[in-house]
């Protein structure tokens, strides 16, 4: 029941086949109630036909002649329509040419009256009749002296008829039930997934957003929906503000802490101050700088962010070697890069800027002539591949670098330089490995792998 | 050569400039981004050192006036912030290194003299010119091997020229960029150093390294090794 889709689905299935059962049962009870009517009127009518065609006789007997009967049913054997005349006493005085098997108990009704009795098998009407036979004539509800017999006639008629009709009107009334009901759930279910189809698409942005593929959601939206994508909208660029604000935050505490701090380093490396005081001064400032260098760095690393925008790798990386070929000018080195124009991650700016400022700046420091920096994204991995043509890495360089490390004692211009790439590749779940450039350049080799 | 220092903090900005000062330099200074803007844009200037984070205009602003304003001496970047994206940004509005708060003295020295002698078309500390040799690092002269002495004073003055070796230097150009605002400036004195080095450069007149262009200045003429 976790999908709005189901459970719509099921309520308007379940109302939709409680109404169509109810709206069944009415219509069946309709037609049986009409149909028993109908039969009632045509047994009363065969009576009356019967009491026009008969002679009571004097003696109490009765006479239809066979061609008189109302029906040629009743001369039928087995026909399944009956007729028969019982005198007050009860006594059988005619029956039918069809009838045949033994006289079913039937209750006599009051003079007029007539009783309408569901037999097991058929249907029997029955109606009390008086008759003054006096010239001949046939006299209902007579009175005065004449002499007056008092009759039952019954007309019974077989069910099979009357079933037959029930159940083919059955068979048509919930076939065509069933078929509208299919037909509605149908419907239902295309307007469902049309009704739902702004949801999904919502969701499909939000993911799209999220591996990086859109920066916003973009989509036009229903009414109902236009606040939710617009509060989305909002919360994706609050979060990318945010980081911001905290990374210019923590930028003015770096500049609020270190100026000082170049001030003492300042006065430990004045000859003029005396040496005593200097000294004790040079190791705590030491650690501060350190510390101060090292916590604001960790501090930085925004890591992987679920809305981060994407970012551009090859501008990026162009910037950084702008950058370095001024600083190392001098050397005049030779900056080849093979990251495509499309090349994106979903990673912090600042972030992808201190890896590859780091990793780039060391290779530069190092090479004696040329750097090659290579990208690429495979199965959600960065892959970030520097190589120099310098002297490459001491035999133990990997060992220092995976005791995880001893790295952020490193400050850039002494060792190798990698501690911030080390603690970035920490926050993304990542590796960096150490070895031996191949292709020609036989320097240091530098490769990384991020989770973006 | 004359340097100038922006930066706002004024125990550090003292502590730069008498490093500088100590190296030789002439130091001009600037508490806030605006009077820093004016002065790199219009005072001589060999070298400036500026900080990012500054009150008034920003430091990237300023890089970027002076390289607008067709000026393109070396530029170091003094940052606290040491995100690489700010290195960038300003090495990419103009300035040629940055140095990272706080620094050693050293460091800051080394950066400023390889910046200079790059400017200056120099690749390397040392800086030959026939027999002669400057090491800016050290800053001792030697001639076909041996030891010159020169004051601080002849010192500056021969940087200077061979920094700018095979172009007419003027004697105001002289006057600006080794002396500070508040020293006497008597143009007189550039012509005694001149004479001074003469003698001590070129002791047997075969030499001949620094001719006067009558009229415009003095030119060093030896070629750069």
């Amino acid at each position: 029941m976790k999908s709005l889709r189901t459970r719509l689905l099921l309520v308007v299935t379940l109302v939709l086949v409680v109404f169509m059962l109810l709206c069944g049962a009415g219509l069946d009870q309709a037609f049986r109630g009409s149909s028993l009517q109908a039969q009632q009127d045509r047994q009363q009518g065969l009576i009356f036909a019967l009491l026009g065609a008969a002679e009571f006789e004097d003696n109490g007997g009765v006479r239809i002649n066979t061609g008189s009967l109302p029906d040629p049913r009743l001369g039928r054997v087995q026909s399944g329509l009956e007729a028969l005349i019982f005198n007050e006493r009860g006594k059988v005085i005619w029956r039918s040419p069809s009838f045949a098997g033994d006289v079913p108990e039937l209750l006599a009704p009051d003079v007029g009256a007539t009783l309408f009795n569901d037999l097991e098998a058929r249907f029997a009407m029955t109606y009390g009749v008086r008759w003054v036979s006096e010239t001949g004539g046939l006299r209902l509800f007579g009175g005065g002296r004449k002499k007056q017999t008092r009759y039952t006639v019954a007309v019974m008629e077989d069910k099979t008829e009357y079933l037959a009709q029930l159940k083919a009107f059955r068979r048509v009334l919930w076939t065509w039930l069933g078929g509208a009901a299919a037909a509605l759930i149908a419907v239902q279910l295309i307007v469902l997934s049309w009704g739902l189809s702004p949801l999904r698409k919502l969701v499909r942005e939000l993911r799209n957003v999220e591996s990086g593929q859109q920066s916003r959601i973009e989509a036009g939206y229903p009414t109902e929906l236009t606040p939710l994508a617009e509060g989305l909208n909002t919360m994706i660029t609050a979060e990318r503000n945010q980081q911001q604000r905290y990374r210019n935050a923590l930028d003015d505490l770096a500049h609020s802490l270190k100026t000082p701090l170049a001030v003492l380093r300042g006065v430990v490396e004045d000859d003029t101050l005396p040496a005593d005081a200097r000294d004790r001064m040079s190791d705590p400032v030491d650690r501060m700088q350190q510390i101060t260098h090292h916590q604001l760095r960790k501090a930085a690393a925004a890591g992987r962010r679920t809305l981060a925008e994407p970012v551009k790798l090859k501008p990026l990386t162009d910037k950084i070697i702008g950058a370095l070929t001024k600083v190392y000018a001098a050397k005049q080195l030779r900056f080849a890069i093979d990251i495509a124009d499309s090349l994106k991650a979903r990673a912090d700016e600042g972030d992808l800027y201190e890896l590859l400022g780091n990793l780039l700046d060391n290779a530069a420091k190092w090479a004696r002539t040329a750097v090659h920096a290579r990208a690429d994204i495979r199965n959600r991995m960065l892959v970030l591949v520097i190589d120099d043509d310098g002297p490459g890495f001491p035999e133990d360089a990997d060992k220092l670098l995976s005791r995880g490390v001893r790295a952020d004692s490193i400050t850039p211009g002494q060792g190798i330089g990698l501690g911030a790439v080390a603690e970035l590749v920490k926050v993304y779940d990542g590796s960096v490995e150490l070895s031996r450039a191949d292709g020609g350049l036989g320097g240091a080799r530098v490769t990384v792998s991020l989770s973006v | 050569m004359r340097a100038l220092v922006v930066e706002d903090d004024p125990a550090l900005r003292d502590l730069v400039c008498r490093h500088l000062a100590d190296e030789g330099y002439i130091v001009d200074m600037a508490a806030d981004g605006e009077q820093g803007q004016y002065m790199a844009v219009e005072y001589p200037v060999d070298l400036a050192i500026i900080d990012l984070g500054l009150p008034k205009t920003p430091g990237i602003a300023i890089i970027k006036a002076v390289r607008k304003a067709g000026r393109n001496y070396p530029i170091l970047i003094l940052t606290a912030r040491d995100g690489w994206q700010s290195k960038v940004e300003g090495l990419e509005a103009g300035a040629d290194d940055y140095l990272v708060k706080p620094f050693h003295k050293e460091e800051l020295l080394a950066r400023a003299r390889a910046l200079v002698r790059r400017s200056g078309g120099w690749s390397t500390s040392q800086l030959e010119s026939g027999p002669i040799i400057l090491n800016t690092a050290a800053k001792t002269v030697s001639l076909h091997g041996n030891a010159v002495e020169l004051t601080a004073y002849e010192y500056r003055l021969l940087e200077y020229l061979v920094m700018h070796a095979g172009e007419v230097v003027s004697k105001s150009t002289l006057t600006e960029h080794l002396y500070s605002e508040d020293e006497e400036r008597d143009s007189n004195v550039i012509e005694v150093f001149i004479r001074r080095l003469r003698t001590k450069l070129d002791p047997d007149s075969t030499l001949n390294p620094i001719t006067t262009q009558r009229g415009s200045g003095y030119r060093w003429t030896l070629p750069r090794a």
